[in-house]
């Protein structure tokens, strides 16, 4: 076999691997898992008729939705409508592309990195993928036609706009630390390493107030409790979702529970050492399987982390929401940078 | 003509994506629709820039101009809720026909400029990607080009408290 083609095989390989394991086995179990959660979380059983323990309750789900009537409102902007859940779609399905979700295994006498593309400029592609995701909420707001999905995608783009900051600057911290923009080597540097002597190099030990505000920017970013003020149901029907029925209602859905995923997998990389795991081999056939097995496991408890949340926490209001932003994330990691800054120019870290 | 390659067709494609959502931009009469054009317009501005070997400056164009930008100026046309352009007369017809003057003689020297620019002799060198160009760039923008990148950020700054003073006197 050529160099050329057996890369080819190689890139396509992790293509199907990752994208299979995110909108096959992760998608429909995550809307199974949050309705049970809700249900363990209320002390009801939740859905348990579909299958057994209601497993295939996601697929009922899904067959519903595709059966409902779509309607499209007569003085909406057709294409727009149309348009808009994809926009958000996308964004959060090109992001697991750069995420390394295992270290290397030699498979058939090659080295297989991990990830589909290792680029120098991976957490930059990440943020700018995110902050073109709104778009997808502002457009489908507007082109509704109604004024409670105006507001709703209007405060959808004030609260991200508000919340990409923080973010960004929280996560430039553990970019200093690492030296590279490269998300491979943000994990490599969290993987061989430990810090005060017994604890790993993991980031949200070194850094753990920039950890907090990256999960506390995540979950303005996703939308979701008790940051969803976009679709706040007490005050604006369904906010920017309103006028959406049908499979284009369940877009939106799957656009949510992807965001969900990728942002779970950046706080796996960026914060918790990526698939690393202390005391756990990483080389080899059988450690790099582990690897990918730890990257899961740990993507999988941060997404257990947001509906938690989602299920005890009440919602904040606006004002509320824009205070917390700009008035305490946004300083606290500017300390956060300090803090880093000065952790690395006495060599600590 | 060029030899028919698949860096040739994603070109292609940039470019007629580019000048078609410019043009699109331009003639369309919803203000909303004309931001989209220009972000697909970017788009095709950031796929250039990557062919030229420069991901990290297809990102920025992304990053500040669709992500940040341009999410700005739609926010602010959604709030102030232009749907349609404003259609009565132009106050000033004057200014139509300045315009359209300022077109022609800006478009006459950038076709000029591209006419008679040299052609590249021979094969063009091969670009050869760095392998990590982002430390260059930081190294260079805090050594050689500091003042520049600290000028700039102190227009930022007079920008940022000159928008808030006005914002502050119209509630007072």
């Amino acid at each position: 076999m050529s160099p050329t083609l057996s890369a080819a095989l190689e890139g396509l390989g992790k293509i199907v691997f990752i994208w299979g394991v995110v909108l096959a086995a992760m998608l429909p179990n995550l809307i199974w898992m949050e309705r049970r959660i809700a249900g363990l979380i209320q002390d009801r059983p939740g859905p348990n008729r579909v299958g057994p323990f209601g497993l295939f309750q996601a697929f009922a789900d899904v067959l519903k939705m595709f059966m409902k009537e779509d309607v499209v409102p007569i003085y909406a902007d057709r294409l727009l409508h149309t348009l808009a859940p994809f926009i958000l779609l996308v964004p959060s399905l090109a992001v697991v592309a750069v995420v390394p979700f295992g270290s290397r295994i030699p498979l058939f006498g090659r080295e297989i990195s991990l990830v589909v593309a290792d680029v120098n400029i991976g957490i930059l592609y990440v943020f700018a993928l995110a902050s073109v995701g709104v778009y997808g909420l502002v457009l489908a707001g507007w082109a509704s036609n109604n004024k409670f999905a105006l507001m709703g995608g209007i405060r959808s783009s004030a609260q991200v706009i508000s919340y990409e900051l923080s973010m960004g600057l929280a996560a430039i911290a553990t970019l200093m630390a690492a030296g590279s923009l490269r998300l491979t080597r943000v994990v490599e540097y969290q993987a061989n390493g430990t810090f005060l002597g017994f604890l790993p190099l993991w980031n949200c030990f070194t850094q753990p107030l920039g950890c907090i505000i990256f999960i506390i920017a995540a979950f303005a970013e996703t939308n979701r409790v008790p940051f969803d003020l976009p679709e706040a149901e007490a005050e604006l029907v369904a906010g920017y979702h309103t006028e959406y029925s049908g499979f284009r209602f369940g877009a939106f859905f799957m656009a949510e529970y992807l965001n969900l995923v990728a942002s779970s997998m950046m706080m796996t990389t960026l914060y918790f050492g990526g698939w690393s795991f202390p005391f756990l081999p990483h080389a080899g056939l059988a450690g790099g399987l582990l690897s990918i097995a730890v990257f899961f496991a740990k993507t999988m408890c941060f997404i257990f982390l947001f509906m938690w949340v989602r299920w005890t926490l009440p919602r904040f209001r606006f004002d509320q929401l824009m205070d917390i932003g700009w008035k305490a994330l946004l300083p606290l990691s500017l300390l956060n940078l300090l803090w880093t800054g000065a952790l690395v120019l006495l060599k600590v870290i | 003509m060029p030899a028919l390659s698949g860096e040739l067709v994603v070109f292609t494609i940039a470019s007629i994506l580019a000048i078609g959502f410019a043009l699109a931009m331009v003639l369309q009469k919803t203000p909303v629709r004309s931001v989209l054009s220009l972000v697909v317009t970017f788009f095709g501005l950031a796929i250039f820039s990557i062919q030229l070997a420069a991901p990290f400056i297809a990102v920025l164009q992304v990053f500040v101009y669709a992500g940040a930008i341009l999410v700005l100026f739609l926010f602010v046309i959604m709030l102030l809720n232009l749907s349609q352009e404003a259609t009565e007369e132009d106050a000033r017809p004057i200014q139509r026909r300045l315009g359209f003057v300022a077109a022609l003689a800006l478009g006459g020297v950038l076709s000029g400029a591209a006419l008679r620019a040299p052609m590249p002799k021979g094969v063009a060198p091969a670009i050869t990607p760095l392998a990590d160009e982002i430390p260059m760039i930081g190294r260079l923008l805090f050594s050689d080009y500091l003042l520049a990148f600290e000028a700039l950020s102190f227009l930022l700054l007079v920008a940022a408290v000159g928008a808030l003073l006005l914002s502050k006197r119209r509630f007072e």
